[in-house]
């Protein structure tokens, strides 16, 4: 050991320094710790000056000087983040500098004042007793842990094996529901053969309301043109004449708070609608009898909705697409990509926000319901695909990605025959899915262009037209193959009706064409002289075509032009009609009227 | 060494052996044509064949200086200028990686998972210091863990804590240990790398919790010695079994001990067993008979803690990936979302109804809303869950079998404290008579700070 006289000089000068890095040391941890909640607290792409340039910039798009400032601000912003980055790595290594320092000067000096051991005061501690006392200890720690880890598996057990175990169930469950395949029908398929579609509905494992029924569905318009969505529908005692001015036939007339191009669906007595504006969403459900708006539900704090509504063309609006509804819930979606489910009482069920489609004329593709199963078409640029929800829970079923381009057009349910199939359209083809599972049946290239119409269908034969583009009659078969094409006709918005024998098409210029549905033979054409946005409804043997001046042709659904009657709203109209036996409802620029027989 | 001791160590080895390969990087980046420098994203990177092994040398050669200046030369001054050159090497050139204490997780997971690779310099960096401890006591303690190295340079004052404090913190190691094997061997995490708190330092990338949590441990070593070493350390309790077979451990003197007592308070870490010459005041009827007691409560002890840790299934496999997406998947968070939400929105109603407080009920009703959305989001788990195209049967299989695992592992790891507390009390009821202050062969770390004390010299 080491013994001799201490140097005390060398021994004060490095108690000198040690105290130097001593302090240095506890003013960079205090810096460090400050720039560090600082870094934590910045979010430099987020300022509110940067904020407030951006929304300014949103105003006034074409303002150069002012995306030079965002960009300036930007810079500085990033400049000063990495800056105080830059300096808690350097504060860091300062800080582990002036604590080597430190340690190393206090090893010196422990290496330089060695002192002599002494020899313990008083007697050598007790070695039984404390023996005895660690026993003693030992027993109690280990009791107290045995009790403390028993209480915490206590509070904390949550049979989370038997929860995993039933969520196997239900899940297989699920998975047997979803493999049921309809009965096939021999029978060849009719506008009526809509409602053989089959409804086999397996047993779910846990107890949840039952899926309606098609026949229920059917008395019902639950989405945009009718079940089905094919411009079909089977109630009886439709009015044909009524003037929204005088108020001839109208039982009522009420105006809807914010606009909307959507269509009405009805389910029972209430008809459900959407509105919205750039800063507010809304869902309304009206009386059927008396009109009354019986709750007005907004849409709001979605999470992940953009906080600003995307841009849309003034001829698509906030909300475009219609709703949907199976008779427990109502479904809406908006321009901005805000989905929510609420019952019929207008409380919210579920929502989420599906991202900003990126569609530059505004979404406004239509809900569509299948038993229990929320298809949304989300044909956008870049990650364009099909979505099948849970109508209960908004959670993901089955999601297809399609190698289409953006289109607006609104989803198809027809029954082949053999089976259900979900039918789109955008460019270049038309697709066939299970809406059960989601899984491509067929597609066949025979449209292009900003498909907006939907499809019709009839007699196991599929329309599709578009813009520039062509009219296509595409038979569903193994392969599916085109019948006949034409592109003397051609429509940018209203979707064709088709009979087993005909297919009535309107442009959007006004001109309504009939052909043979088999052969592709025009047998008529008539300009009704105003431009078309809703479209044509088949109902009792006769075709509805709305203007947009709001003036209603009723013609027979024939191979000979009759024109039964015209009907003026007394407002402009882009809505389909929506129907329940004896009456029409017709949603106009500001109200929806009810006309009855 | 003895050939009992061998056995066991070349069993082992040989065991480990079939499964390990080279450490080499899988997926080689890609090679950009312009300027642009890739992130390291993997800290430290990994080493090539050739510096595994250099590690492994010097690890060894390490641990051979170390021995032969604890051992033969007794100097703490040269112990200690080894444990800077063991900071500087292991720890902020390796950046603490591989390290001994670590290796038990992939020596623990590789046991259990065949599918698991285990490097040779992993298997390496786990049995030679233990082979080292077998023969010569724990002299990787002393100067060739980086880990007791950055702790030694801290310890100033140290000061004696108590023989309760230091009987009760003693058990925390073991269950250090007997966590970081479960998790391990389930494949659910490697608890002791992700809770290391010394490797944020060595590689200056410290989190700001980890930061405070290590400046805490470092500071508490002025006047607590080597806190982590002796009540944390799971490589430790290994460290300790082994070198209780030690046969040429450190001692304090070189010859006879003179009884000076000079050395008594000399070490830091009260690892040093003061002379026992008397009997114990209880009588040996009455210790037959608690020894005999003892003998029948090591079973019950080990089957009440793995009972006890059975029943921890729930709460420890929650810590495993598959299980907590099973959960989340099971629509925990999502339900109670949704419930919080229409909760809010009856507050809401609430609120519209009333006057002044119900402007208030309203607000809080927004936040409840607010939070249910939150918890309604879904979290990157169940995105990539859904983007893997699993279904979520798939998802409960996998959770079902982890569950599995842990309830046994829970057993397991139960029955190891309560084996271990058993033999802690047992171990304190054993007869005992020494004539020397001696070192304590299990809780030295053949720092040979006792030797400078002792006035014998050889």
């Amino acid at each position: 050991m080491k013994t001799g006289k201490s140097p005390q000089n060398t021994i004060r000068l490095l108690e000198n320094i040690s105290l130097g890095s001593a302090v240095f040391a506890v003013v960079l941890c205090v810096l460090i710790i400050v720039n560090f909640i600082q870094i934590k607290r910045a979010d430099p792409l987020n300022t509110p000056a940067m904020t407030a340039l951006i929304e300014k910039l949103q105003s006034d798009p074409g303002n150069e000087q002012l995306s030079q400032e965002i960009q300036t601000l930007d810079l500085l912003a990033r400049k000063a983040f990495f800056t105080a980055q830059w300096q808690v790595r350097t504060g860091g290594y300062l800080l582990f500098i002036s604590i080597l320092l430190l340690v190393s000067c206090f090893k010196a000096i422990e290496l330089i004042s060695v002192k002599l051991p002494k020899e313990p005061a008083g007697k050598p501690p007790m070695f039984w007793e404390t023996r005895i006392l660690k026993r003693q200890w030992l027993v109690y720690s280990g009791a107290s842990l045995l009790a403390l880890t028993l209480l915490l598996a206590w509070l904390t057990h949550k049979d989370l094996g038997k929860d995993l175990g039933s969520g196997k169930i239900q899940d297989a469950g699920y998975r047997m529901r979803d493999d049921v395949s309809p009965t096939p029908n021999p029978q060849s398929p009719t506008p009526n053969s809509q409602s053989q579609i089959p409804n086999s509905q397996p047993q779910i494992p846990n107890s949840q309301p039952p899926i309606p029924a098609w026949q229920e569905v059917q008395a019902n318009f639950p989405c945009f043109r009718g079940p089905g969505g094919i411009g079909i529908t089977a109630c009886t005692g439709i009015p044909t004449s009524w003037d929204g001015k005088s108020g001839k036939n109208i039982k009522w007339k009420t105006a809807i708070p914010l606009p909307g191009y959507n269509s009405p669906v009805i389910w029972g007595d209430k008809i459900f609608l959407s509105g919205a504006s750039e800063t507010k969403r809304e869902v309304y459900c009206l009386d059927a009898v008396s009109g009354k708006i019986l709750w007005n539900s907004p849409v709001e704090k979605i999470p992940g909705s953009p906080s600003q509504a995307p841009g849309v063309s003034k001829e698509t609006g906030q909300a475009a697409p219609s709703l949907t509804t199976d008779g427990q819930r109502v479904y809406a979606i908006f321009a901005n990509g805000d989905l929510i489910a609420l019952d019929l009482d207008g409380n919210p069920v579920w929502s989420k926000n599906l991202g900003v489609p990126a569609n530059h004329y505004g979404h406004s593709s239509s809900l569509m319901m299948y038993r229990d199963i929320l298809i949304i078409q989300y044909d956008q640029r870049g990650a364009p695909a099909v979505i099948g929800l849970s109508g209960k829970t908004g959670e993901q079923v089955w999601k297809t990605a399609r190698n289409v381009k953006i289109s607006w057009a609104s989803p198809s349910l027809i029954n082949t025959g053999n089976r259900m199939e979900l039918i789109l359209a955008a460019e270049p083809s038309v697709a066939s899915y299970d809406p059960l599972t989601g899984k491509e049946l067929w597609s066949i290239d025979c449209i292009s262009g900003e498909v907006g119409p939907s499809l019709a269908y009839a007699a196991g034969i599929v329309f599709s037209v578009n813009e520039y583009s062509t009219l296509s009659a595409v038979r569903i078969a193994d392969p599916p193959k085109v019948l006949w094409e034409n592109n003397e006709y051609l429509s940018d918005v209203p979707s064709p009706v088709a009979t087993d024998k005909y297919l009535f098409l309107v442009t959007s210029y006004g001109t309504a064409v009939c052909y043979d549905a088999v052969a592709g033979t025009k047998y008529w054409e008539h300009d009704f002289g105003n431009p078309v946005y809703s479209s044509p409804m088949l109902a009792e043997g006769k075709i509805y075509i709305m203007d947009k001046k709001g003036m209603m042709n009723i013609i027979k659904a024939d191979k000979e032009f009759s024109l039964l009657s015209q009907c003026p709203l007394g407002e402009g109209s882009f809505c389909t009609p929506a129907f329940t036996n004896g009456h029409i409802f017709l949603r106009g620029d500001r109200n929806l009227y009810c006309v009855e027989k | 060494m003895r050939k009992t001791n061998l056995v066991p160590a070349l069993l082992a080895f040989t065991t480990l052996f079939p499964k390990t390969v080279f450490a080499i990087q899988r997926f080689p980046k890609p090679e950009f044509e312009s300027a642009y420098t890739q992130p390291q994203t993997q800290i430290p990177l990994p080493r090539g064949e050739f510096m595994a092994y250099l590690d492994v040398a010097v690890l060894l050669i390490a641990l051979s200086v170390v021995t032969w200046l604890v051992l033969k030369k007794r100097s703490r001054l040269w112990v200690f200028a080894m444990s800077i050159f063991s900071l500087g090497y292991f720890g902020f050139y390796r950046e603490g990686c591989v390290c001994s204490i670590g290796a038990i997780q992939n020596v623990s997971l590789a046991l259990f998972d065949s599918t698991f690779v285990l490097p040779l310099s992993v298997i390496l960096f786990f049995i030679l210091p233990l082979l080292f401890t077998l023969f010569f006591g724990r002299t990787f303690c002393a100067a060739v863990c980086p880990f007791g190295a950055i702790q030694d340079l801290f310890a100033f004052k140290p000061q004696a804590l108590g023989s309760r404090l230091n009987t009760v913190l003693g058990i925390i190691p073991y269950l250090y240990l007997g966590l970081a094997v479960l998790f391990a061997a389930t494949g659910t995490d490697f608890i002791i790398c992700r809770y290391d708190p010394f490797v944020g330092i060595f590689r200056f990338t410290a989190s700001f919790g980890m930061f405070l949590f290590t400046g805490i441990l470092l500071l508490s070593g002025i006047f607590i010695a080597r806190p982590y070493c002796r009540f944390l350390c799971p490589y430790g309790v290994l460290l300790n079994w082994t070198s209780r077979f030690s046969r040429s451990h450190l001692t304090i003197t070189p010859k006879e001990c003179i009884q000076c007592r000079l050395c008594e308070n000399s070490c830091p870490y009260d690892a040093i067993d003061i002379p026992v010459t008397t009997k114990s005041p209880e009588s040996s009827p009455v210790m037959v008979k608690k020894m005999m007691m003892m003998v029948l409560i090591v079973p019950v002890l080990v089957i009440a803690f793995g009972y006890a840790g059975s029943r921890m299934q729930d709460t420890l496999a929650g810590v495993d990936p598959r299980v907590k997406l099973a959960k989340e998947v099971l629509s925990g968070m999502r339900d109670a979302g949704s419930g919080m939400r229409d909760a809010g929105y009856k507050m809401q109603d609430a609120g519209y109804k009333m006057q002044d407080a119900g402007y208030k009920m309203r607000d809080a009703g927004y936040k409840m809303r607010d939070a249910g959305y939150k918890m309604r989001d879904e979290s990157f788990e169940i995105k990539a869950f859904k983007a893997s195209g699993k279904t979520e049967s798939q998802v409960y299989s996998e959770a079902s079998a982890v569950l599995k695992k842990f309830y046994i592992g829970g057993w397991l790891f139960g029955g190891f404290i309560g084996l271990a507390i058993a033999l802690m009390i047992g171990g304190r009821m054993l007869p005992v008579y020494r004539a020397d202050y001696v070192t304590n062969k299990g809780r030295c770390f053949s720092c040979a700070r006792c030797v400078d004390y002792c006035p014998v010299k050889s």
